[in-house]
């Protein structure tokens, strides 16, 4: 079964690698932004999944790293890598100090809190005049691109930030799937299970919460790094609470404890609006990304009630009776 | 000197004193007993020993150092670990994992090294799967390994719960009532495990539970909580005639205590429950006729071929070991979940398919296990809820009638009662549902003893209004006592049933009754009474703390014993014990 599993991950990486060199400019770039969104979900899975931990302020988190790569290369002309690193260190602070309530607070308490967060940095960080010096004004920043080697790397020139960034996708998904079975991942399942049985079986609750808010924003922050380079400037409109929302809905939907959810999630979230529009341009109708939101709704309320364990989650698990089932008939029939 | 040893702890809660002034010794490798009545604050002297809360005052030395500014997983760390009393085990984790996490949290493992997978990871991931197995073996839990935790029968979710805190290397062992939700015979075993454990892992324990016959069996002392303030401390003979803790644990009325002679208990249990008769019973018709019902979860069944016939007014019991489908027949019946087959006909109607809420309404009235009530509404509340299942909601006056204490409490809220008034709650809003027969599930479960009989004696009020009663109980002496007939259940189907008399003359069943004989008297160290040598030079301190942490802890506890009757130093009852020696 895990093999069919893995077989299945090194073609979809292969498809994911090779086919959208073929596509056009507008899909490339989606397909960019599928990847960044699928970062913003596997922060996720770490966070709530494994840690059991709500956060509705991961996109605020790219957003620190976005703004902050940003300021750092038009300010202080940094090359744009070392300035994404440290616009994710940014996020991996940030992470922490939001993880503080943590500490105190958990289930739907912690949701508005974070939820806090995000409108705060939304309406006042991201957009006051005052904070100019990190946002870059009402215009945002505008990065021109980079070079990686020779090959020149922009908003017309999508494809190499592409393949950093699903290097960097698969790199974090395979350390989380190895980080679920270690030591450390079990300690983060208890906190999840029993807080109280994990503080009285030596789990340092204040240290492995506050790391799983600051990985799981470092995580967000990778995709929120590279964002400028794929788009070409920042602003605060793609880091609005919505969005944040949108990974959480996402994130449930796919199977918010597994980490090829985050693929599956990112997917459809980056390509659908391109897929709607095309469709309706094709069938001369017209098609409103609404629609699309108005139909997560709806799979949102029939997941919760067919596949509470979210799609990819159900999905194995009905992989895995199958493979229950198998020998047994061998034995049988023996 | 003691392992553990703490003082004068106070505790409160708003304005309750949940803690007053308790203090207690407990002395390396000593299995120590501490009881008391629901409320008296035992899981709260557990919490602020495992860090979980902290004292208003007091204060709390392990291993001779104060543990007043450790968190809790810095106590665990020190050897402190403890089990849980509503379980807490890690359910979507395998029983592997969950031992696993406390043997990783005493060794230096980063989270860098297990997400890189390090070559050092994956020596300390076999060390500590090697070390995991091991403490799994002793427990017999090794054909569990794999599976989830919170898949599994309580019984062995209780043992998982043993495992992990022994993975924890512990010194100190915190039972928070380890026999609650097992049958007897599991508990007789627990007891012989545990004193297997204190040999194998020479751990101290601290036990807490309402299971008289564990107690008396596996403590060597005893101590017993009223009200948050410590009413007595003993060996467990001294503690089983103690009249102040009969009194109070047992409640006055009860002459009767869990652990005496069982024919006693029979007698004192038959004269309150017997005089009354089925006033309502109506010849040959059954109130429910089950045939041949087969239920169970997902892709399990748990209960098959099950057939039974209750009449009206009577109070039927079903007996049986944990596991062996009693519950799952009890929600069955109520279409809480969906029979698989058989037919349920209750007063001639088929409701083998029937809605839950349609069968409340028909007059079978379903009280499950753990009481399902809302913890956050008031006592009031809750009964008028009962309007919903073809009550009147208005006129709660039959309730209060058979429940007085709970017109006192009408304003509280549920959450906030003691375990036996949640019960007489739950058990009011089935009464005001004007029932004509109610599933009652392990209605005694986690009740002090005295409380529990109070509770049996209002099964005789149904009984009288005409209510027909299945009940599904731990304590089968008592529920045999007021039950006219039962169904022995073993491996999910009805194996034997009998009249309530003719299972408590059978000896096989009693003896692995709640009213378990009583134990044999620990080893206690013999010694002379000497005549009080004094004027010895004494050995110096460290010599003789030495001495003491070497010294058995039956010994050390009739030294201390014997030391607090003649108000003089253990020690120097030490140094005349070795002088007689030498002379």
């Amino acid at each position: 079964m895990n093999r069919v599993i893995r077989a299945a991950g090194f073609l979809l990486l292969a498809l994911a690698i090779t086919v959208p060199a073929r596509l056009d400019l507008e899909l490339q770039f989606d397909a960019a932004l599928a990847v960044i969104y699928g970062l913003a979900i596997l922060s996720l899975v770490l966070l709530t999944g494994y840690v059991g931990q709500i956060s509705l302020c991961q996109a605020t988190f790219m957003g620190i790293s976005a703004f902050g790569t940003g300021m750092l290369v038009n300010t202080f002309h940094l090359n744009y890598f070392v300035a994404a690193a440290a616009g994710v260190l940014m996020s991996f602070l940030v992470g922490i100090v939001v993880g503080i309530p943590a500490l105190r607070l958990r289930g739907i308490l912690l949701a508005v809190v974070t939820l806090g967060v995000a409108l705060v940095f939304d309406k006042y960080f991201f957009l006051d005049s005052a904070y100019g010096w990190f946002t870059g004004g009402s215009f945002g920043w505008h990065v021109s691109g980079t070079h990686v080697g020779s090959i020149k790397v922009d908003s017309l020139h999508v494809m190499p930030a592409y393949y950093v960034l699903l290097g960097i996708f698969v790199l974090v998904a395979l350390a989380m799937l190895r980080l679920h079975d270690s030591g450390s991942g079990r300690r983060f399942r208890a906190i999840r299970d029993s807080e109280l049985a994990a503080a009285t079986m030596g789990v340092d609750l204040t240290r492995y919460k506050l790391v799983a808010f600051g990985l799981s924003a470092a995580i967000a922050g990778l995709g929120g790094a590279l964002y400028p380079l794929v788009v070409g400037s920042v602003s605060a409109q793609p880091f609005s609470f919505l969005y944040s929302l949108q990974f959480a809905a996402f994130a449930v939907l796919m199977g918010i404890r597994y980490v090829p959810a985050a693929a599956i999630g990112g997917f459809f979230m980056g390509f659908m609006p391109v897929i709607l529009v095309r469709l309706s341009h094709s069938l001369h109708h017209d098609i409103k990304y609404d629609w699309f939101q108005v139909v997560l709704g709806a799979l949102l309320v029939a997941q919760l009630i067919l596949l509470p364990d979210g799609v990819w989650g159900d999905v194995r698990q009905k992989l895995d009776h199958l493979q229950v089932k198998a020998p047994r008939r061998k034995v049988e029939t023996a | 000197m003691s392992l553990l040893s703490v003082k004068d702890l106070t505790v409160r809660f708003g304005g309750i004193t949940a803690l007053d002034q308790v203090s207690l010794e407990l002395n390396r490798g000593e299995i120590l007993g501490l009881i008391g009545p629901n409320g008296a604050g035992k899981t709260t002297l557990f919490n602020c020993i495992s860090g979980v809360l902290q004292p208003d005052q007091g204060r709390i030395r392990y291993q001779g150092k104060s543990l007043r500014w450790l968190k809790p997983h810095q106590r665990a760390q020190r050897g402190i670990a403890r089990t849980f009393q509503n379980l807490q085990l890690w359910g979507t984790m395998t029983v592997l994992d969950n031992v696993k996490v406390p043997i990783d949290a005493l060794g230096k493992r980063s989270l860098v090294v297990d997400a890189l997978g390090l070559p050092f990871a994956t020596y300390a991931e076999k060390a500590a799967n090697e070390r995991a197995r091991a403490i799994l073996h002793v427990l017999g839990l090794l054909d569990h390994e794999d599976r989830l935790a919170g898949d599994l029968p309580v019984g062995i979710q209780r043992r998982v719960e043993l495992a992990r805190a022994l993975a924890m290397r512990p010194q100190l062992l915190l039972l928070d009532e380890p026999a609650a939700g097992l049958d007897a015979a599991e508990t007789e075993g627990l007891a012989d495990l545990l004193t297997r454990i204190r040999e194998r892992f020479k751990v101290s324990m601290l036990l807490v539970d309402h299971d008289m016959s564990l107690v008396m069996r596996a403590c060597d002392y005893i101590y017993v909580l009223d009200f948050g303030k410590l009413l007595a401390a003993g060996r467990p003979e001294a503690i089983r005639e103690d009249p102040k803790v009969i009194a109070a644990y047992l409640g006055e009325a009860s002459a009767e205590l869990p652990g005496a002679p069982e024919e006693e208990a029979v007698v004192v249990a038959k004269t309150a429950a017997q005089p009354t008769t089925p006033v309502f019973r109506l010849p040959d018709r059954p109130l429910l006729e089950v045939s041949g019902l087969a239920a169970g979860y997902g892709h399990l069944e748990v209960v098959r071929d099950v057939n039974l016939r209750i009449s009206t007014g009577e109070v039927v019991a079903c007996i049986g070991a944990n596991g062996a489908g009693k519950t799952t027949t009890l929600r069955a019946l109520s279409g809480v979940i969906r029979p698989r087959g058989g037919r349920v006909i209750f007063e001639g109607a088929d409701i083998t398919h029937d809605r839950p809420e349609a069968i409340v309404r028909l007059g079978l009235v379903h009280i499950p296990q753990g009481r399902g009530l809302f913890p956050k509404l008031s006592v009031e509340e809750t009964l008028r809820l009962a309007s919903y299942s073809g009550a009147d909601g208005e006129n709660l006056e039959p309730a209060f009638q058979l429940f007085p204490k709970l017109r006192d409490r009408r304003r509280q809220v549920v959450g906030t009662l003691s375990g036996g008034e949640q019960q007489m709650v739950a058990m009011a809003r089935a009464i005001l549902a004007r029932p004509k027969l109610v599933l009652l599930d392990e209605m005694s479960q986690g009740l002090a003893p005295a409380i529990v009989q109070e509770l049996f004696r209002l099964l005789d009020e149904f009984r009288n209004r005409g209510v027909a009663v299945l009940l599904v109980e731990q304590f089968v002496d008592s529920a045999l006592a007021v039950a006219d007939r039962a169904y022995v259940f073993e491996q999910g189907t009805v194996v034997h049933e009998a009249s309530a008399k003719e299972l408590r003359r059978d000896k096989g069943l009693i003896a692995s009754s709640y009213l378990g004989s009583a134990p044999e008297p620990p080893a206690a160290a013999a010694h002379a009474g000497g005549n009080g040598h004094n004027g010895h030079t004494p050995l110096p301190a460290e010599l003789m703390e030495d001495l003491m942490l070497k010294l058995p802890a039956s010994m050390l506890r009739s030294l201390q014993e014997k030391s607090a009757r003649e108000g003089r130093p253990a020690q120097a009852l030490v140094l005349e014990l070795l002088e007689e020696r030498r002379s």
